[in-house]
């Protein structure tokens, strides 16, 4: 038995020294092509392994990766790492994985130039949760809600619309979205069948239904305060329309915009901004939560069966700006909104802003008109340095397709987004580290155990979010309290506002898109509500 | 001789089944496979399992490929009913004077597939031709084994495991298993096993029904992708549409419920077979003719139906000369039938007082006389114009809008927008439609396909590297990948290849936002009546002046005209719109001196000095009466197709 063992190890090292390359490599001209392309890129050292697959043409493949005193060694064009050697690599005594790929062409071997994999001492939120889509335009039918566990390859359906929806009612779900990056506070819509807001809140189910006779609809882009029990949302009335001819393959519009608060603990809904002839969309709280921001188009048209067809024909005109307005989260007062960014001026639009959890960054996308910027290729990120004072386009993350959907981590030294520059159509999660200096690293695709898991996958990944504790509440218990609960209807209450001369007045919503305002006091609104 | 009779039924229909399908029904079975997909894949394996019943979907879509060369899927699907027929007999026990007993499930099986006619574009998932009839063997494997299994723990155990792993991989057929095959334990009386008394026999029935009941549930927390009560209908096909989906899954629960009886009623069927040889023979024959007439019955049959199929499989060819035939066997096939018609529906009238009697007359005699659907005439339509006839001949043919023979009517838009719009240049609406569809429905190979094609186009080429790739992975397909993949990368190659090079004519065109409000037809017709780019092609200003005409409208016509004229090469104007030109300029009493044929001067002043002298007894008599003589003109057309639906 012994003997055997050692023939068969003879022969094993044999065949194994047979195709490895023997004395001087010849240098190979051509470029390093893998994908993902995980070349000089920047990853946090409790990442999953990036596997990856070699592209270059050639009759055999061997990949030395080095960090330190530690070595690995792979063949084939498929380079996959078990935990054990990924974790001796990235905890090696460097702050870089080298990686040589070597290939054999006929019988020669020689090697590529080789390139780094750096690693960051900035740890990155354990988990991650996004909505897994078939790429559509109307029609839907699996939307699953995934949590996956970015240090290794585990991936969880937290819950799935297929649950809930029967063979003729569809259910959607969407913007979920966590408070303070924590399990305990998680809230998702469910809509048509079954539909509400879902709230999780310390493993506790609620389903709200916030479309009250006072507001548009229900909420849809949420921000969750950083202090308190308060959600924002924006109201919309979205419509989408194909294309004839055109790299942009759909236009999303909403005809209509308000921005609402939702008090958790009275379910109680008040209006925050809801001029008619503003497009405000997209709330995000300062990391104090003494601040929302938001964006808004400035849009007349006269409400009605026209209105929808008009905004489609007013559509490159629709450039959003950035403002502030105030908050006093205690009092649940509202300062004045103010301008932060003419995106106008710069006859762009810009959307989605969302603050880093230190205070010091707001990301936002940029675009050249309109309020979705998925589903245009002329969308970019652009950053806001608030310690410099510097607003600029993120040039060295972004891609000739759409970038959009950026998330903090929660150390605020790591973005995720969700891009489309692998193929212009299919979303993919891409991180990027952003150092003392406000650059940014190489984007990096989200690891996957197959790493031609990307180019072959026809799902669309969105939504991202950090999270840093799993989600306890499982899929069944989720469908179980959507489909056996009716929405709770949520109130109404009025908006408590001061005017530039701290003047109290509270505004109602009403349906039709106006608003009424009246003076009720003086006074209300201390100093500090305006620093933030 | 009996004997020999006896043993010959069972091959000779199945031999004669085969045959219908093959020389019948071969683009049914052609589209029933462009219309599934199966993957050479490890992840295409693994999300079957995504879903109880996915496994057997897997294995019903790796069986569906082989549609593809239909002779062969045929027999693939033959050779499976007859071996559920022949293990029908053998899992129940059945006694061979009744063997005719076995041709009722695997009658319900080709049923279910052969019945659906329209039902085949909105099926969910696509692979429900196999799988069923897979998931009836595997009930009589699970009624064969625990059959089988001598001891008590051996049947408990194989009714366990069948329920549990049986449910995961084939959901509802697992579970049918085990419940018939606790019953057949019940019910049989010279069960192989001596040790087994009654107690036991009951147990092991009482446990199938306790495993049935609560497999599905203990398993749901595995399982994100359906309702819990879903679960004990999980393997089944579906349509998004109740009423359809009960019709469809009738035979499945007619198939199912049969084992159950059979399960039952066995012993005391065998008893009574016993006894009674005579009356058994005449029930055996009885159930053998109630089966085939059930499947003649049932089976779907529409000519326009067919010749939409093998259409559509002509187009996704681009072979315009296919489709042109088709279009023209199938209207003129029973010419002299309509003739005869004719004749005697214009007796049938003269014998009416009242132009209310006499539309009564003419409204039973519709069905006589051939009208295609509204896809057939897109489909004609396209193809005439790729072979730049359709100006000269689109209105010599037969028009129409009939309704399919369906339970609902099914948008054109899923049948066939991927192709129609994809052929007419609007690519974007291509995608559409190939994105709905596949949300729906599932991927399929023609929406890869169609993808992939819409990607080239654009030139997108990592887009279209996406599809390839999974055509890559197929059986049938690969070829076609192979060949597209170089010339994604290249506009130059790409745009000299067919069917690029016949379909980039048509994207001259300015970018507009746009819903088709799932009417292709419409969509289509605007189209053309208002986007064209300051600069066209001839081509696309050719399909304007067509659809310009099809819209019966003056004033478009004359605006088409014009930009016909502005790009044509051929200053000779086609037939029909020579036609067009001579009546509209009569009805406007507007001579723009554009010349005319004198062949086409004399055909108008035919058509009106006919009609100033004819006299029909009510309005609906005349398009069938006058369409032999004026059928073939751009006339007939304004003035008697009108009111078409189109959906």
């Amino acid at each position: 038995m012994k003997k055997i063992a050692l023939y068969l190890c003879v022969i094993l090292s044999v065949a194994a020294c047979a195709d490895s390359p023997k004395g001087n490599l010849v240098k190979i001209g051509e470029s390093v092509c893998i994908f993902p392309d995980y070349s000089e890129v920047t990853i946090p050292r409790n990442i999953a392994p990036t596997n990856f697959v070699i592209d270059n043409d050639a009759d055999a493949y061997r990949t030395i990766l080095t960090n330190g005193d530690v070595s690995v060694t792979k063949s084939g064009r498929k380079i996959c790492f078990g935990s054990k050697d990924w974790n001796r690599l990235t905890n090696g005594t460097g702050n870089a994985i080298s990686v040589q790929i070597q290939l054999k062409k006929g019988a020669q071997w020689g090697a590529l130039e080789p390139f780094n994999i750096y690693l960051s001492d900035d740890s990155i939120d354990q988990y991650i949760t996004y909505r897994r889509i078939p790429v559509a335009v109307e029609s839907y039918e699996i939307l699953d809600m995934c949590q996956r566990d970015i240090t290794n390859f585990k991936e969880k359906i937290f819950f799935s619309n297929t649950m809930v929806q029967d063979n003729e009612s569809g259910t959607c779900v969407n913007c979920h979205h966590c408070g303070n990056y924590s399990a305990s506070k998680m809230q998702f819509h469910v809509r048509q069948f079954k539909g509400g807001t879902v709230l999780a809140i310390n493993g506790e189910l609620r389903k709200v239904n916030m479309k009250t006779d006072s507001t548009m609809s229900a909420g849809v882009y949420p921000s969750w305060h950083p202090t308190h029990d308060y959600i924002a949302y924006s109201n919309n009335k979205t419509h989408q329309s194909v294309h004839a001819m055109s790299h942009d393959k759909l236009e999303v519009i909403d005809e209509e915009n308000d921005i609402i608060l939702y008090n958790i603990n009275e379910n109680a809904v008040s209006p925050i901004e809801t001029d008619s002839s503003e497009l405000e969309c997209f709330p995000a709280w300062s990391a104090d939560g003494r601040t929302l921001y938001y964006v808004s188009a400035h849009y007349e048209a006269p409400f009605g069966p026209e209105r929808k067809s008009r905004i489609f024909l007013d559509r490159k005109n629709l450039h959003f700006n950035l403002y502030a307005k105030p908050f006093n989260p205690d009092t649940r007062t509202w300062g004045p909104h103010y301008l932060v960014y003419d995106a106008e001026a710069a006859d762009s639009s810009m959307t989605w802003p969302r603050l880093s959890p230190d205070g010091r960054y707001m990301m936002t996308c940029i675009s050249t008109h309109g309020i979705f910027p998925i589903d245009q290729i002329a969308s970019d990120l652009f950053i806001f340095d608030f310690k410099n004072g510097t607003a600029r386009k993120a040039t060295e993350i972004n891609s000739q397709y759409a970038e959009s959907y950026h998330v903090w981590s929660s150390n605020s030294k790591w973005i995720m987004w969700s891009t489309r520059r692998e193929d212009g159509v299919h979303t993919r999660l891409y991180f990027s580290h952003i150092d003392e200096n406000g650059n940014f690293s190489k984007p990096f695709a989200l690891p996957q155990k197959n790493p031609e898991f990307n180019r072959t996958n026809l799902f669309a990944f969105n939504i991202p979010e950090f999270m840093t504790e799993p989600i306890g509440i499982s899929a069944r218990e989720f469908a179980e309290f959507i489909s056996e609960n009716d929405a709770v209807p949520a109130a109404f209450e009025s908006k408590r506002e001061t005017d530039e001369s701290g003047v109290l007045i509270t505004t109602d919503y009403r349906v039709d898109g106006t608003t009424s305002a009246s003076a009720i006091g003086k006074g209300q609104a201390s100093e500090e509500m305006y620093l933030h | 001789m009996k004997k020999i009779t006896g043993k010959l039924a069972a091959p000779a229909i199945a031999a004669i089944l085969w045959a219908i399908l093959t020389f019948t029904q071969s683009e049914v079975l052609l589209k029933t496979s462009d219309l599934s997909l199966f993957l050479f894949d490890w992840t295409f394996l693994k999300e079957s399992f995504m879903i109880p019943g996915g496994f057997l979907g897997w294995a019903g879509s790796f069986f569906t490929q082989f549609l593809y060369i239909p002779w062969l899927g045929a027999l693939l699907w033959v050779a499976m009913l007859y071996a559920a027929g022949h293990l029908t007999v053998r899992a129940f026990g059945i006694p061979s004077k009744l063997k005719a007993l076995a041709a009722l499930p695997v009658a319900a099986l080709v049923i279910a597939n052969m019945s659906l006619g329209y039902g085949m574009f909105i099926m969910r998932p696509q692979d429900y031709f196999f799988a069923p009839t897979l998931g009836y063997l595997l009930i009589l494997g699970i009624i064969s084994a625990v059959r089988k299994a001598p001891l008590f723990w051996e049947k408990t155990a194989i009714i366990a495991v069948s329920a549990a792993a049986g449910f995961i991989v084939s959901g509802v057929f697992a579970l049918a298993g085990t419940l018939a095959a606790g019953i057949c334990v019940l019910t049989e009386a010279d069960n192989d096993c001596a040790e087994m008394n009654n107690g036991k026999k009951t147990g092991i029935a009482i446990l199938s029904l306790a495993f049935c009941i609560a497999a599905p549930v203990l398993l749901y927390g595995c399982f994100t992708r359906y309702r819990l009560a879903d679960s004990w209908s999980m393997g089944l096909p579906s349509i998004s549409d109740d009423e359809w989906t009960v019709r469809i899954r009738l035979s499945y629960w007619f198939m199912l419920g049969l084992s159950l009886l059979f399960a039952a009623l066995m012993p005391t069927l065998k008893k009574a077979v016993a006894a009674k040889s005579d009356k058994v023979r005449f029930a055996n024959v009885a159930i053998s003719i109630i089966a085939v007439l059930s499947v003649a019955t049932f089976w779907y049959k529409d000519a326009n139906f067919k010749a939409e199929l093998k259409m559509s499989l002509a187009v996704d060819r681009s072979d315009w000369e296919e489709v042109n035939d088709i279009y023209r066997q199938v209207s003129t096939k029973h010419l002299n039938r309509e003739k005869k018609a004719l004749e005697k529906r214009k007796a049938a009238i003269s014998v009416t007082g009242t132009p209310e009697q006499a539309q009564f007359v003419v409204k039973e005699y519709e069905k006589c006389f051939f009208q295609p659907t509204r896809l057939m005439v897109m489909f004609r339509d396209l193809a005439l114009l790729k072979q730049n006839k359709a100006l000269d001949t689109a209105f010599t043919m037969r028009d129409g809008a009939k309704e399919q023979k369906s339970l609902t009517q099914i948008p054109m838009a899923f049948q066939a927008g991927r192709q129609l719009y994809m052929h007419y240049g609007l690519v974007n609406m291509a995608y559409r439609w190939c994105l709905e569809d596949q949300v729906e429905h599932g991927w399929s190979y023609g929406t890869l396909r169609y993808m992939a094609a819409y990607a080239t186009l654009l030139n997108e080429t990592e887009f279209a590297a996406k599809y390839l790739g999974k055509l890559d992975r197929t059986l049938f397909h690969r070829n076609w990948s192979r060949k597209q993949r170089p010339l994604s990368a290249d506009i130059q190659k790409m745009s000299q290849e067919l069917p690029y090079r016949e379909i980039i004519p048509y994207m001259s065109f300015s970018d507009r936002m746009s819903n088709d409000l799932v009417k292709c037809e419409t969509y289509i017709m605007k189209h053309f009546a208002e986007d064209r780019d300051a600069v066209a092609s001839p081509e696309f200003d050719r399909a304007a002046l067509l659809w310009a005409m099809r819209t019966q409208n003056i004033n478009l016509f004359w605006k088409a005209l014009s930009q016909y004229l502005s790009t044509a090469s051929d200053i000779n104007l086609p037939k029909h719109v020579q036609e067009a030109v001579i009546l509209y300029s009569n009805l406007e009493k507007e001579d723009l001196g554009i010349p005319i044929d004198k062949s086409v001067k004399d055909s108008y002043a035919v058509f009106n000095e006919y009609f100033q002298h004819a006299r029909f007894s009510c309005e609906a008599e005349m398009p069938a009466s006058v369409w032999f003589k004026f059928g073939n003109t751009y006339y007939y057309y304004y003035y008697f197709i009108r009111g078409l639906q189109t959906f």
